[in-house]
């Protein structure tokens, strides 16, 4: 004899054909939202996580370099140290009071020479360079070692990410030359000679970091004061290009601003943007369609548990003359959604997993580093015990009133 | 635990504006002032259609289309909850309706243990014991369905005795029974009865279980 003769007996209306029914629709509802869920996030990394010293909000901007400017700069009418090129304390002033702009911070070049060489394969390469910082609290996430002390000087830089693609996909591929991971390369060290105000120092520098948002070779702010005041100790210019936080990211007036001024940013980060937000709206519709399925599916299921208790109602009605509780007779039902519900979320975490596998790999060449499925795993456990709850509401009312009538 | 159940001027709905009118008029049940009182056992004797298996239905809480106050130690059950009534279905108050209400699609064994299960009252070894004592062990496998009235009878008694009461509301409990089989229900009832120090309230429309009864009225 069965262990449960009560759900010996209530089975007995349960039309498989429902429950199959509901858990595919479910199953593949379930299984859109979290495919989308998961594919957003790693892709979504694309975006978010490849920056990670300077966030989305900061922008940099420089003056447009026209055909004058470069005859001005070359014929020597001006000098070409307060040339129109670089910001005036008047425009830096009016910059600060758009109301898009939370602050602005200074692009500080060197104003001394600076010579490179470092010994690869066997061979010297050596190039002419040039330094630029910016402020250290426009960094979101300090590089490890971005510090310098004049007392063991080491030189801290970070590089714009071109920088290193020009040099893998368009010197070192035609020159024969060895391709350079991000990694490799912040394993050589190179010797930078300063010279200026008549001195000339060789110190040892590192390669910390890549940025494709800061467009420069960067260093750190102490080291630049430092150096400036050492090998320039009388050079005094205004910046030429600045590095401005934004407070309304999208804002059509910064566009219109920077047009109206002859400014421009830095890239085109903006287009990022658009990328990122048409990505958003196109995972959401996929989001909504897997949700609008595993509503619908939610609906079946519902009916086909009113369709069960109508088909029981008179047995429900004997049980309750036997003295079973509501609760004791739903419970029946409860057993039966939650094990079918707990399968479906199971399933579908599991085609979730399968699914990811066909775009890990090619986010990992890109050296994306893809999320982790915890969240997409919790968004469906979410989704999964309200659909439940919503279930089991249903049964308990529904199982109340047939005992009550 | 119910020590006693009082009926006070209650009237089936059907029969209401017939007041002056049989059955009601010659009844000493409708419209009058009863108790059951513990462990006294009772006889409602009737004639068909005169409301035998309704009063069963009031007293058990299963219908409530009655004028009037049922009262269970003073506490009117009209006002009960679902659980209370639970409660009392399974702890105080067990019934034997006409139609016996076994689940066909289950076997003897099984439309017993489905009300044993819920109050744990009895063991397999004692359910047997009472089905040997009805003579229809054999029948513990089988479905209700394949069963004869007889034999369908003498399962949902057995059934009804499968829980602590102090009321046992018997409707027609021996209508399909010979006067051999009446005795051997008869005494079984007795037995659990006494055991519990509960009252029997039992219907009768012309084949009565033949138990000691303390008060007759006529429905």
């Amino acid at each position: 004899m069965s262990k449960n003769i009560v759900w010996r007996l209530l089975r007995k209306n349960i039309s498989a054909a429902q429950i199959a029914g509901y858990a595919i629709a479910n199953l593949v509802g379930l299984s859109i939202v979290l495919t989308a869920i998961q594919f957003y996030r790693d892709v979504n990394s694309l975006w978010s996580k490849e920056d990670s010293f300077i966030s989305k909000d900061y922008m940099i901007i420089s003056k447009k370099v026209s055909g004058l400017n470069t005859i001005n700069s070359v014929m020597g009418s001006s000098n070409s140290k307060t040339n129109n090129l670089n910001f005036s304390s008047n425009e830096i002033e009016n910059l600060q009071q758009q109301p898009w702009v939370r602050r602005v911070g200074n692009f500080t070049a060197a104003q001394f020479d600076v010579y490179a060489s470092m010994e690869m394969g066997g061979r010297r390469m050596a190039t002419h360079l040039f330094f630029e910082s910016i402020p250290d609290e426009y960094f979101d996430i300090q590089p490890d070692g971005w510090v310098f002390d004049p007392a063991t000087p080491e030189i801290p830089i970070i590089m714009s990410k071109d920088y290193l693609t020009l040099y893998n996909f368009g010197f070192a591929s035609s020159r024969g030359m060895p391709q350079l991971s991000e990694s490799l390369i912040g394993k050589v060290v190179l010797d930078v000679r300063l010279s200026g105000n008549g001195l000339r120092d060789t110190y040892k520098a590192r390669i910390v970091g890549f940025s494709s948002r800061l467009n420069t070779i960067a260093v750190p702010q102490s080291f630049m004061d430092w150096a400036n005041a050492r090998y320039a100790p009388n050079e005094k210019i205004q910046p030429s290009r600045l590095i401005i936080e934004i407070g309304k990211p999208g804002d059509p007036a910064i566009k219109e601003y920077l047009k109206e001024n002859g400014y421009e940013s830095a890239g085109e980060k903006a287009d990022d943007g658009k990328a990122s937000y048409f990505f958003t709206i196109v995972t959401g519709i996929v989001i909504a369609v897997g949700g609008i399925i595993s509503l619908l599916a939610f609906f079946i299921l519902l009916l086909s548990i009113y369709l069960l208790l109508q088909k029981n109602r008179e047995k429900l009605h004997e049980l309750m003359l036997l003295g079973y509780s509501p609760r004791q007779v739903a419970k029946q039902y409860y057993i039966l959604v939650g094990v079918v519900n707990m399968s479906v979320l199971i399933l579908a975490i599991i085609i979730m997993y399968l699914t990811s596998g066909y775009w890990i790999q090619p986010l990992a060449t890109l050296e994306v580093e893809t999320s982790s499925h915890l969240y997409a795993i919790t968004i469906g456990a979410i989704i999964m015990a309200a659909i439940t709850l919503g279930n089991f509401i249903a049964i308990a009312r529904t199982t109340r009133r047939y005992f009550n009538s | 635990m119910i020590k006693e159940i009082n009926l006070d001027n209650v009237l089936p709905q059907v029969f209401a504006g017939s007041e002056n009118e049989p059955p009601v008029k010659d009844s000493q049940v409708w419209l009058h002032k009863i108790t059951f009182s513990r462990p006294d056992n009772y006889l409602i004797e009737a004639e068909s259609g005169t409301g035998k298996s309704s009063l069963c239905s009031y007293i058990y809480g299963n219908r409530k289309d009655y004028s009037g106050t049922i009262t269970f130690d003073g506490n009117d059950i009209s006002r009960f909850s679902m659980s209370h009534w639970c409660r009392l279905r399974t702890h105080a108050l067990a019934i034997l309706p006409q139609e016996m209400r076994l689940f066909p699609e289950l076997t003897a064994m099984e439309n017993i243990q489905i009300k044993n299960r819920l109050t744990d009252f009895k063991s397999e070894t004692e359910i047997m014991a009472m089905l040997e004592r009805l003579e229809i062990p054999h029948k513990a496998n089988q479905l209700a369905a394949r069963l004869s009235v007889g034999q369908q009878q003498r399962v949902a008694i057995i059934r009804a005795l499968c829980q602590p009461f102090n009321f046992l509301i018997l409707d027609e409990p021996v209508s399909h029974l010979d006067a051999r089989n009446n005795a051997t229900v008869a005494s079984l009832i007795i037995d659990e009865a006494a055991r519990q120090n509960a009252s029997i309230i039992a219907t009768s429309v012309g084949n009565k279980i033949t138990i000691p009864i303390t008060r007759q009225y006529n429905l």
